[in-house]
């Protein structure tokens, strides 16, 4: 059971990383910048536990912070941006802020040893849930509980009219401005809600892997951020959720048994997942 | 008499189904990198396992506490060099029935696996996973003492390190000066030249120079190899792994930088730094835990070769464990049933935690207090298209 | 000073492999307005697929590794086509964004499965000439990958502007509507634009392989980052452009190493990009309303 719990743990972060591409992407902004906003909240959430002794919940809701305002502080230059340039410079954020993180050192002495981020050593002995006795299941409803809070705030906004706002944004942004949608908020406020999620993502990945180092942030991350909403189709977040059991249940997992022939599969089967169904698995656009 | 026929029928029935449940088997899964540019380690070490398992059960098997034999069962499962995938990977070998996993092939996959291992046996506090790892190759220094659950078959590389400069300070007296180039973002090859080379090379009366840095995936080494044209030392060490070494090399010879003496990494005493640049690395000198000189070692060599792998200094630490695993079986009485499998694991955990020595390919292996090994070493030196033992210490 | 001249053309000579690279990635964005991620996976695939020659023919000269390379990304190319944007329908965009994303993936792992990861040596040509002016020294086979990229640079404006194949492709990057209207093969052109960069693609990973001395998947990532990051600056569907872009980039990169040491050096790159996407969006060259 404990392999299944695990499991259902990776699918649960996996699941905020990708609801927090999500969001940006109803804007219309594709985004690799996530994986940084990932990293921030992992980074900031780990320092508070081990640095400081924090309990877990709130030193998650910093990392979310944390990762809400560096999100803040990109959609604005964000703006300025079009299209595929975008992909370019969030990607270049990203890969910003795991050089960031390359070379940053916090060490603090504790109980005779040194403990905190170590540039390209990285940061290691995060383990709040094991010292705290926390079981796999318990981590793992934890875990979920972020996730359901997470997928319930934007499922909700689907059917408000603030998610009416950002698909308006996302769909034709002449025709939004035209009437008298506020750009700037919209697609801001979708970064800043994206960064969030995604640092309260990292603050759980940190915790569950117990080490994490700038390579843990890399292109690889910010792909898969952005390959789950797209793969799931983004009618509603059930398809991100989806595309991660998809990805990481069936491809990574689920297909163990063919062996060397997995990971082959696995490009090839997203390259006819996007031919056959190019809106995704639950498709793209939502009838009201 | 029909329903003594059938009596009998059932008794035979019974008996041979007893004779058939003899066949007891004991499952050590492998798990490493099958995928990525580090994919033929974990090839070389599933072949190594399943090759050390087929001359184990050849000899009969693993003898259980109730003096039947078992056969000894391999399976490997990919990592992919990801952190997340190891961890997964391990909760799925602890979920079956195997007593114990060997591996991983990456150092960023072992740190974070064994942190969420159990810390301290025994510790009712700790709710961190209860289950045997022996690693083969990742080798990033000092990290089995994060868990008392991890074990690992790894080369000293501060041991080594300071057996060579030692060495070619004796052999070679008028060798002064020791210059680096380090790969600055993976861990093992960073902290191999800051923690260990550097720090040898000048214990041993070396005067180090400086270094050059670069990164694991670099193309352009101009710079750095100007740098070490200025250092202009005698001894130039290479703390790198073979794509980026042979990168540094071949700027080397661009440049014309001819070191009297190049020292390079352990893990890059691989057909993959010949086939990458054999002819620039020619006469690079590198200690290792392994090289077929032995009987023993010739022997695993060529088994692990029928099962299409190439025995190195890595693959050849999972052999070994192999052997060690039955023996520690054996010590420890493990019985081998279904029902008995978390205490089974716990007594191959305490038996290995036990062992002073172990028996490796190359002579006795020390076993370390913090649950590593210092195993003999020999060096060897890049001649033409292998590597030809250069000098052995032992 | 010496050395940071040095390391400015050190820099500078290495920046043509990122300017071949770049120039591939160029011509997809400006034709197609579509993003390509596996071309660098495709480039250097290409050049993998070079060293099969060496097999059908032990004893290949450099040059017909190259031409096997060119050739093998010319293939690569057209299969990329097919399989990631010519069933997907134009008006999804991030479709084909993943789909590349997939293709470079399943490429990257072709590579891992048929050579164990294991680093391969790679045929140059000129590797050992180095021009030197006193202390001062110039690569000699840098200097040549660059004198290609220049060739390469001519017949592909050669080709996009005096031939029937370059006015169609101008024709459907700018309508591609009215292109159709007028009797142009919308498909046959976007796979000939895929045909032609992939064949450039192939040779600048044949070149890349050859600079380098050794082939190796670890190549693909860092190769993709720096062209996008050549093509952003020179200008998106400039040529001149991301010759430019990525002499500058190659070069910058190299000093601020000199200066700032390894460990920084890409985060200053990428403040570099920052700067252009602030202060001159349209990168060198590009044109200045740059719409979707």
């Amino acid at each position: 059971m404990d392999f299944y719990f695990g499991l259902a743990q990776l699918i649960g972060v996996h699941t905020l990383l990708g609801l927090s591409a999500y969001i940006v992407l109803l804007t219309g902004q594709v985004t690799l910048a996530q994986a940084g906003f990932f990293a921030v909240g992992a980074y900031v959430s780990a320092m508070l536990t081990v640095l400081a002794g924090w309990h877990l919940a709130p030193a998650l809701g910093i990392g979310a912070l944390a990762g809400a305002i560096t999100a803040c502080a990109v959609g604005f230059p964000a703006l300025r941006v079009k299209g595929l340039m975008l992909v370019i410079a969030t990607l270049a954020f990203g890969e910003g802020v795991r050089l960031f993180f390359f070379n940053f050192d916090y060490q603090v002495a504790k109980g005779g040893i040194k403990v905190g981020p170590l540039g390209g050593e990285g940061f290691r002995q995060i383990r709040f849930f094991p010292e705290h006795g926390w079981s796999t299941l318990e981590v793992m409803l934890f875990v979920w509980t972020c996730v359901v809070l997470a997928m319930a705030l934007l499922w909700w906004f689907d059917r408000s009219r603030y998610g009416a706002v950002l698909r308006a944004v996302g769909e034709d942004e002449i025709a939004a401005q035209a009437v008298g949608v506020n750009l700037t908020a919209a697609k801001v406020s979708a970064f800043t809600i994206g960064g969030a999620i995604a640092g309260v993502g990292g603050g759980l990945y940190a915790h569950y892997t117990t080490h994490i180092e700038h390579s843990s942030f890399n292109i690889l991350v910010a792909t898969f951020a952005i390959a789950y909403p797209i793969v799931g189709g983004l009618r509603s977040v059930f398809g991100t959720l989806l595309a991660v059991i998809f990805v990481q249940g069936v491809l990574i997992e689920g297909l163990r048994f063919l062996g060397d022939w997995r990971n082959l599969l696995f490009g090839a089967l997203i390259v006819l997942a996007m031919n056959v169904r190019p809106a995704g698995f639950l498709g793209g656009a939502r009838r009201a | 008499m029909k329903q003594n026929v059938l009596a009998f029928a059932v008794a035979l029935a019974f008996a041979a189904g007893g004779a058939l449940a003899q066949e007891k088997t004991i499952k050590v899964t492998g798990f490493g990198a099958k995928t990525g540019p580090v994919r033929s380690f974990g090839v070389n070490s599933e072949a190594a396992m399943r090759a050390a398992a087929d001359a184990i059960n050849k000899q009969g098997g693993v003898k259980l506490a109730d003096g039947s034999k078992a056969k000894i069962e391999v399976d490997y499962f990919d990592d992919g060099c990801n952190a997340e995938q190891g961890i997964s990977v391990v909760r799925r070998i602890a979920g079956s029935d195997a007593v114990i996993a060997v591996g991983p092939t990456c150092s960023n996959v072992a740190e974070p696996l064994f942190g969420i291992l159990q810390k301290k046996v025994d510790d009712k506090g700790d709710s961190g996973l209860q289950f045997p790892i022996f690693t083969d190759v990742a080798i990033k220094v000092g990290l089995a003492k994060i868990s008392e659950w991890a074990f690992r078959n790894v080369p000293n590389e501060a041991t080594m390190y300071s057996s060579v400069f030692y060495w070619l300070r004796a052999s070679h007296p008028e060798l002064k000066t020791v210059y680096g180039g380090v790969e600055e973002d993976f861990a093992h090859s960073r902290a191999s030249w800051h923690v260990v080379m550097k720090d040898r090379a000048a214990a041993n009366g070396f005067q180090v120079l400086g270094e050059s840095k670069w990164l694991l995936a670099d193309t352009n080494f101009a710079t750095q190899v100007r740098e070490m044209k200025k250092a202009n030392a005698d001894v130039v060490a290479i703390s790198a792994h073979p794509f980026s070494l042979c990168g540094a090399l071949k700027e080397m010879q661009r440049q014309g930088v001819k070191p009297k003496v190049l020292v390079g990494l352990t893990s890059s005493s691989s057909m993959e730094t010949l086939e990458g640049c054999g002819k620039q690395a020619q006469g690079i000198i590198i200690p290792t835990s392994f090289a077929p000189v032995t009987k023993e070692g010739q022997a695993a060599s060529q088994a692990t070769a029928k099962f299409k792998g190439a025995a190195d200094l890595h693959s050849m630490a999972a052999w070994e464990n192999m052997f060690i695993l039955k023996q520690v079986m054996e010590a420890e009485k493990i019985s081998g049933g279904k029902n008995d499998l978390q205490a089974d694991r716990r007594k191959i955990r305490d038996g290995l935690a036990k062992l002073r020595t172990t028996q490796g390919l190359m002579g006795v292996t020390k076993r370390t207090a913090d649950r590593e090994a210092d195993k003999p070493y020999l060096f060897v030196q890049a001649k033409g298209n292998s590597w030809v033992v250069l000098h052995n210490p032992l | 000073m010496l050395d940071i001249l040095q390391a400015i053309s050190d820099g500078v000579l290495f920046g043509a492999t990122y300017a071949l690279i770049g120039i591939g990635f160029t011509l997809v964005f400006g034709v197609m307005h579509k993003l390509n991620l596996s071309y660098a996976a495709a480039s250097v695939g290409g050049a993998y697929a070079g060293l099969l020659i060496l097999k059908v023919l032990v004893g290949a000269a450099p040059w017909q590794v190259f031409l096997c390379a060119f050739a093998a990304g010319g293939v690569i190319g057209y299969l990329v086509y097919l399989l990631c944007f010519h069933f997907i329908p134009l008006a999804n965009p991030l479709a084909t964004l993943m789909s590349t994303v997939g293709m470079l993936l399943l490429i990257d792992e072709i590579i891992v499965h048929t050579t164990e990861g294991m680093p391969q040596n790679y045929p140059a040509m000129f590797d050992d000439v180095m021009l030197r002016a006193g202390e001062f020294t110039l690569r000699g086979d840098l200097l040549l990958v660059f004198a290609i990229s220049v060739l390469a640079m001519i017949l592909l404006l050669a080709l996009l502007y005096r031939t029937k194949l370059g006015l169609a492709t101008r024709a459907v990057s700018q309508q591609p509507v009215a292109a159709q209207l007028c009797g142009i093969r919308v498909g046959g052109v976007n796979a000939a634009t895929f045909i032609v960069t992939g064949l450039l693609g192939g040779l600048a990973g044949a070149m890349i392989g050859a600079s380098v001395g050794t082939l190796s998947p670890l190549l693909t990532t860092p190769l993709t980052v720096k062209g996008l990051i050549v093509t952003v600056i020179g200008g998106l569907g400039s040529i001149p452009g991301a010759i430019v872009a990525g002499l500058l980039v190659g070069g910058f990169e190299n000093v601020l190493q000199l200066w700032r040491g390894v460990t920084e050096r890409d985060l200053y790159v990428m403040l570099l990009l920052f700067a252009f996407l602030v202060f001159r969006p349209e990168g060198f060259f590009g044109r200045k309303a740059a719409t979707d």
